[in-house]
């Protein structure tokens, strides 16, 4: 279970969460909507850290840390804990596919390098990129690129992993391949935190929907309930705005 | 006067021994310059309190001034502040023991480490900001973020400055002869100072500092091969 609790952070003047209060469940895939500059990826980076919170309280599972005094071992057991997809992959561009993925077990978690290989490969498969080991991620497409990147992710075996916008960067017609895989990954249990806008992926894959707007959580609960009946003015025009009303009447 | 063909020869021959001397300044003053160099350049990108404006200003002094200047304050200046230091600790050593050839070591160390920095800092500022929050999230420290991630990245960007800079020492090290140390062109001085033909003798060096720097490119291009099959989907 993951908890966060009164979550805040400013960037110089602006303060970007103001207080974010949130629960997620073991095997949970929680979805993250919102207007763009409504703190979405910020809350992701305050999770694993890349964004230092200003307060608040982040539980994973047992561990918990108070953002105000964390040590920079709270910050690496937490990134011990969580894992990162991100929306430009960011693959280490000199290590090819099978070293990407490996590259955390050896170097982070100590393992033995052939069990790590063997542990990289049964992930990379099942991500369908089993005949990729060898490449660059330069060599491969964007929807690859990603794969790899989830693969990554997964192969640290995380007690969650975030995803922020998974499938903005890439061309219309590899979102598929990408949802897919995602899809499948949280049919396992994997505990996942995904901002996207992709609304058909939400409706279908969310446990939980969560909508953010001005560094706040506006409204949150089963997708159904979001989708189609929001209680909150600011998510009913968010809703009209992406998607013209036929869209998401069922 | 005319041009004696065969004595360029013979002075090339001649040169041939020496080879190694220009060779070994070149090689320490750019693999200390490197170590100072990535020092300074870490110093500068992670503005290090109180290292960093004295990172900076060496920087700037370096580049700022004549190289000979720098090996002529190392010759002039070091041996008054060792002299001075020893008598005052009642050390028995004096700095007439030192080796020529330690002047310009670490002079041009010091030289190299100026221009180095930059050449380090500009392959450190290539890397995306997105390589090392990855390194991050997957649970490295930064230190093995930056060792295993960041700085192979930037090293393979900075090929092309770094083999600049190399050669740049090369050709640099003859400024080791000011201080009588005997590198190919103080040899070449003194095998043309038995029949005055110096041009003879300079085209000879001219010629294997061509060759070496030849070397130099060559190596750096086969480097960049390699790191291209990485950055451009193996089509280099
Ligand atoms: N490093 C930073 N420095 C200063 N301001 C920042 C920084 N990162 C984010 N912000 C600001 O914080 C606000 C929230 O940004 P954030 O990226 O979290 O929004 P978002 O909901 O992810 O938006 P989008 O849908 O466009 O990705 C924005 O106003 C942004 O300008
Ligand atoms: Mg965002």
């Amino acid at each position: 279970m993951i908890k966060l609790t009164g979550i805040t952070k400013s960037f110089g003047r602006q303060q970007v969460l103001q207080g974010i209060d949130l629960q997620v469940e073991k095997g949970e895939v929680v979805v993250i909507l919102g207007p763009s500059g409504s703190g979405k990826t910020t809350l992701l980076r305050c999770i694993n850290y890349l964004e230092r919170p200003n307060e608040g309280r982040i539980e994973i599972g047992d561990f918990e840390v108070d953002c105000g005094r964390a040590s920079k071992k709270d910050i690496y057991a937490l990134r011990g804990k969580t894992a990162m997809v991100f929306q430009h992959y960011n693959l280490f561009k000199h290590k090819t596919v099978l070293e990407n993925v490996m590259e955390g077990l050896v170097i982070v978690q100590k393992m033995p390098k052939e069990t790590a290989r063997r542990r990289s490969v049964e992930v990379l498969e099942k991500v369908g990129l089993g005949e990729k080991l060898d490449a660059y991620p330069s060599m491969l497409s964007g929807g690859q690129q990603q794969r790899v990147g989830i693969a990554r992710a997964l192969a640290l075996n995380p007690e969650v992993i975030l995803f922020d916008e998974p499938t903005s960067a890439l061309d219309p017609e590899l979102v598929g391949e990408v949802l897919a895989v995602i899809r499948r990954i949280a049919k396992e249990g994997i505990t996942m935190i995904v901002v996207t806008h992709e609304m058909g992926f939400a409706r279908d894959v969310a446990n939980h929907v969560v909508f953010m707007d001005g560094g706040v959580i506006v409204e949150e609960g089963a997708p159904r309930d979001i989708f189609n009946k929001p209680r909150e003015e600011r998510t009913k025009q968010f809703f009209k705005r992406i998607m013209p009303e036929p869209a998401y009447s069922i | 006067m005319k041009l004696d063909p065969s004595f360029i020869w013979e002075a090339l021959v001649k040169l041939l021994p020496v080879i190694p001397t220009s060779l070994l300044i070149t090689a320490v003053s750019v693999l200390c310059g490197f170590v100072i160099g990535t020092v300074a350049a870490f110093i500068r990108i992670y503005k290090v309190p109180v290292l960093h404006p004295i990172a900076s200003a060496y920087v700037t002094f370096i580049r700022g001034t004549p190289m000979l200047t720098h090996l002529l304050i190392i010759y002039f200046g070091l041996p008054l502040m060792i002299d001075a230091l020893s008598s005052q600790l009642g050390l028995g050593f004096r700095s007439a023991s030192i080796p020529m050839i330690d002047f310009a070591f670490i002079a041009f160390s010091l030289t190299a480490g100026g221009y180095m920095s930059e050449v380090v800092r500009s392959g450190l500022l290539t890397v995306n900001r997105g390589q090392i929050e990855a390194a991050y999230a997957v649970g490295m420290t930064t230190p093995q973020a930056i060792r295993r991630i960041v700085f192979p990245q930037a090293m393979a960007a900075s090929i092309p400055n770094l083999s600049n800079a190399v050669i740049g020492m090369l050709h640099a090290s003859t400024l080791a002869f000011t201080v009588s140390v005997v590198e190919l062109f103080a040899k070449a001085q003194i095998v043309a100072s038995t029949n005055w033909k110096f041009f003879e003798a300079y085209l000879a060096a001219a010629i294997i500092f061509w060759g070496l720097t030849v070397l130099i490119e060559r190596v750096a291009v086969f480097l960049e091969k390699r790191v291209n099959s990485y950055n451009r989907g193996g089509v280099a």
